[in-house]
């Protein structure tokens, strides 16, 4: 799994039929460098984005957790019913919205710390 | 599995179901990278860790074939009280 803020959404006419009526997310993932940052500073880089489906009903702005993989299908699974949708091809999910990040700062500066 | 450091926790009410009650823990997946795992074995902040990912991570919340339905794709598999190679634990890489 990843944290990451929502940064918009994702829409289509023509898709794969297991995917109709999921609603996608764009996130754009954090890095160890972003827990650190100073506030404001998060805007100035560029990471890669991820589409993920969306059954919590996430908002632009929000912070998540996205799952990847079987853990995205078995969410998915859990929020929209007991039938299977073994099919769905679907690769990433929002399984959390996060309310508050503990992060301690000389952890991160252990583990790595911030890339200049 | 990766070799990696605690560096913070995940506080979330609204999740999936099969996330209620796990304990969500930040980790640094080396160089910039992070991860999000679940913690069972009750983990500190700055406290080198081993991640297991997919089906061995669906392993150490439930073992057995029958654990298709958890809900993993990362979980802290054991905490490493030392190492024969003191200057990657101690930088987490």
């Amino acid at each position: 799994m990843f944290i990451g803020r929502v940064v918009g959404s994702v829409w289509a006419t023509v898709k794969w039929p297991d995917i109709r009526g999921l609603k996608l997310l764009t996130v754009q993932p954090y890095h160890l460098s972003d827990l650190v940052a100073e506030p404001g500073a998060e805007a100035a880089r560029c990471h890669d984005l991820v589409v993920c489906a969306d059954v919590l009903d996430a908002g632009v702005g929000d912070d998540v957790v996205v799952a990847y993989g079987h853990a995205a299908r078995v969410a998915l699974q859990e929020a929209l019913g007991e039938q299977e949708r073994p099919s769905t091809p679907v690769d990433a999910a929002v399984v959390a919205i996060v309310d508050r990040l503990d992060v301690d700062r000389r952890a991160v500066e252990q583990a790595g710390g911030p890339i200049p | 599995m990766i070799r990696t450091t605690v560096v913070g926790e995940v506080w979330a009410t609204r999740k999936s179901r099969g996330l209620e009650g796990r304990k969500l823990v930040l980790v640094a997946a080396g160089g910039d990278r992070l991860v999000v795992g679940v913690d069972v074995l009750d983990a500190r902040v700055g406290q080198t860790v081993l991640v297991s990912w997919g089906s061995g991570a669906r392993n150490v919340l439930r073992p057995g074939p029958d654990n298709r339905g958890v809900l993993c794709d990362a979980a802290v598999s054991l905490l490493a009280d030392g190492s024969n190679d003191p200057g990657q634990l101690e930088g987490g890489q």
